[in-house]
């Protein structure tokens, strides 16, 4: 194995482009986004205070922590972090209950037919996310695809109100990310060693209790990577609550995306941004560091 | 042998067109530590894995201690397996690989405890049993996974390759130990193995196998000394192999005309073999006599092979075929390259096979 200790001068040298690229596109825009939130607001472009004045003769910092304060002093806020987090929560869930039987019978199956299935699992990411949730709207709405089709089975006699919920939300969310929860639960099951079943069986397991014993832990990993890959992007998912959601599905994209282009205020946008981002790397960073001593 | 613990009727096992295991049929005693050699590919595994219940027999039953196993799922069977990849749970520590089966069958706690103690104890894993199987070296996995299927008493121990991922002195350490372990538990045992001398090693009886069919079975005496056919010959250990053009039966041995060389030769004629028919005469090398002047198939040194304990000489006879001779390293008389000799052997070292 290639650790940086055995590593040579010019295997070094690979790994400058990727954190270039990752200095310039993610780590200076987040600074940015940082500066922005500890600056104030002014009325003009842009509509923030510089961070930074120099008078010809003196460097002035000015530092305004007053829109981090605002954030979470008003409700609003905490409202909207809070129900970001329980609809993500619930969506990974959701999504996990749908995706590990997929994922599962999909690693179950013989050679031609588990690369089709994978593809098809894949296969929506070709066209656009906004087309498809726009077609979600289509079929949820009052007079949509579904109304129509559980009003002529005469199911119900009325339209049921779908879209603009909360349901429509989780629908919207769910559909959105199944790929990133299948994907790795696949690659994870995929791989499970057939041996380990055989000798679980062979040891007075049932097929039933055989999965639960070692399947299932085994691929812990897999469900691990999976949530994250659906959780973190629907802590901060704005098109979809936009789109499939009504007035009571307060997430905080939303609000970042109300604050920055309704009320132009920068500052508390950035803000709200930069607790949205502590937020999810704290924890994210104790679980990593929780789970990496856990393999040794 | 006495009544047979473990029946094998008439088993097949075929995968579409191909026919992996085909109409064995093999009695196993209680006690007994069987093997099952062959080369790869020989469906010595799939019978082990249709014993176990991994695989369902295309035809035949198996019996266990009087009764039918052939239709019962694998955790139904009192058997256990010991696999070639050891296969220990990655997640779970020695001693909880170790009880899996225990906990499984509900064991009151307690006596999970003994039993636990007790194996770790006979296989000395006392002191890992809290590591993991990713912090075990090869041969303290064999003895986990070893472990694992013992602690569950079964009537039969399957296993499958147990010794082919150990390096050479651990191999011989660890089929005494096996050997031990089997007389000290009056355990069955079957082993799966392609390698000859690891069968001979540890078994009271071997089944050869070859293209799914079983050749002859026996203990490691029977089968060495007086092997069916001209492939269990060969496969066990090394003979010179002679087409016989005419043989008949002489005092209980045979007198024997080989093709392509004068005089007789005497030969064992096994039970049940006839004098007619194409015959070939079989004799290994250590039992061969090299003599500079006397009576024997006549041939020129052309290879000497010194391996301290012994000397192996390569003889070219007349009709170029070459014959192998062993002899041990007795410090007196030796012979050179190039030098004409004969090679002779005793009646009974010889014998006659049919095919």
């Amino acid at each position: 194995m290639v650790t940086p200790k055995t590593m040579g001068q010019n295997q070094r040298l690979l790994i400058i482009p990727p954190f270039l690229w990752l200095g310039v596109m993610f780590l200076l825009p987040t600074l940015l986004v940082l500066a922005i939130a500890l600056s104030s607001t002014r009325v003009g472009m842009p509509p923030y205070e510089p961070l930074f004045t120099w008078d010809g003769a003196m460097l002035s910092i000015k530092l305004n922590f007053e829109n981090l304060q605002f954030v979470f002093r008003d409700g609003l806020y905490a409202h909207a972090y809070l129900n970001s987090l329980k609809v993500a929560a619930i969506a990974t869930l959701l999504t996990l209950l749908i995706a590990y039987p997929l994922a599962y019978g999909i690693s179950c199956c013989k050679h031609p037919w588990r690369s089709l299935l994978v593809f098809l699992v894949i296969v929506p990411f070709w066209s656009s996310l906004l087309i498809r949730v726009y077609a979600w709207m289509a079929i949820l709405s009052n007079d949509g695809l579904l109304n129509s089709l559980l009003l002529a089975s005469g199911l119900i006699d009325r339209p049921l109100q779908i879209l603009n919920t909360q349901t429509a939300v989780y629908i919207g969310i769910v559909y959105s990310y199944l790929p990133f929860m299948v994907l790795p639960l696949y690659s994870n099951l995929a791989d499970r060693d057939q041996s380990l079943l055989e000798a679980a069986r062979d040891l007075g397991c049932s097929r039933l209790s055989s999965f639960w014993r070692i399947t299932f832990p085994l691929s812990l990993s897999g469900i691990v990577a999976g949530c994250a890959l659906v959780f973190i992007p629907v802590v901060g998912e704005f098109v979809v609550p936009d789109l499939l959601g009504g007035a009571d599905t307060q997430m905080i994209g939303r609000t970042i995306w109300v604050e920055f282009f309704n009320n132009r205020d920068w500052p508390v946008a950035a803000s709200v941004t930069v607790l949205l981002v502590l937020l999810l790397v704290i924890p994210i960073t104790l679980l990593q560091s929780r789970l990496s001593k856990m393999r040794v | 042998m006495q009544k047979p613990f473990l029946t094998v009727d008439g088993l097949s096992k075929a995968y579409g067109n191909f026919i992996a295991v085909s109409g064995v049929s093999l009695d196993v005693g209680r006690g007994e530590f069987f093997s099952l050699l062959g080369p790869s590919g020989c469906g010595k595994s799939t019978l082990l894995r249709m014993i176990a219940g991994f695989e369902n027999p295309t035809a035949g039953s198996v019996l266990l201690d009087g009764a039918d196993v052939t239709a019962l799922p694998p955790e139904k069977r009192p058997t256990n397996m010991m696999f070639q990849s050891y296969a220990l749970f990655p997640h779970l520590s020695v001693a909880k690989n170790i009880i899996f089966g225990l906990v499984q069958e509900r064991l009151p706690k307690a006596e999970i405890a003994v039993r636990l103690s007790d194996v770790a104890e006979k296989l000395q894993l006392g002191t890992l049993l809290e590591r993991k199987p990713s912090q075990l070296s090869g041969g303290q996995r064999q003895r986990a996974a070893l472990a694992r299927a013992l602690v569950k008493r079964p009537k039969v121990l399957l296993l499958d390759e147990p010794l082919g991922a150990l390096d050479k002195n651990l191999r011989a350490e660890t089929q005494d130990e096996l050997v031990r372990l089997q007389k000290e538990l009056g355990l069955t045992f079957i082993i799966v193995t392609h390698d000859q001398q690891e069968a001979m090693t540890v078994s009271s009886r071997i089944a050869i196998m070859q293209a799914g069919r079983v050749l002859q079975v026996g203990s490691p005496e029977t089968v060495y000394e007086a092997p069916t056919s001209r492939y269990i010959a060969k496969f066990l250990g090394e003979a010179n192999i002679f087409e016989v053009a005419s043989a008949i039966s002489d005092q209980g041995l045979a007198s024997v005309v080989l093709t392509g060389f004068e005089g007789r030769y005497r030969a064992r004629l096994p039970a049940g073999t006839s004098t007619v028919g194409p015959l070939w005469l079989s004799v290994r090398p250590e039992r061969v006599e090299l003599v500079r002047n006397g009576e024997g198939v006549p041939g020129i040194v052309e290879d000497i092979t010194y391996t301290g304990a012994q000397r192996r000489y390569r003889l070219r006879l007349a009709t170029n075929a070459t014959l192998d001779a062993v002899k041990v390293n007795s410090g007196g008389e030796d012979f050179q390259i190039g030098e004409a000799v004969a090679a002779g052997w005793a009646g009974e070292a010889a014998h006659l096979l049919a095919e």
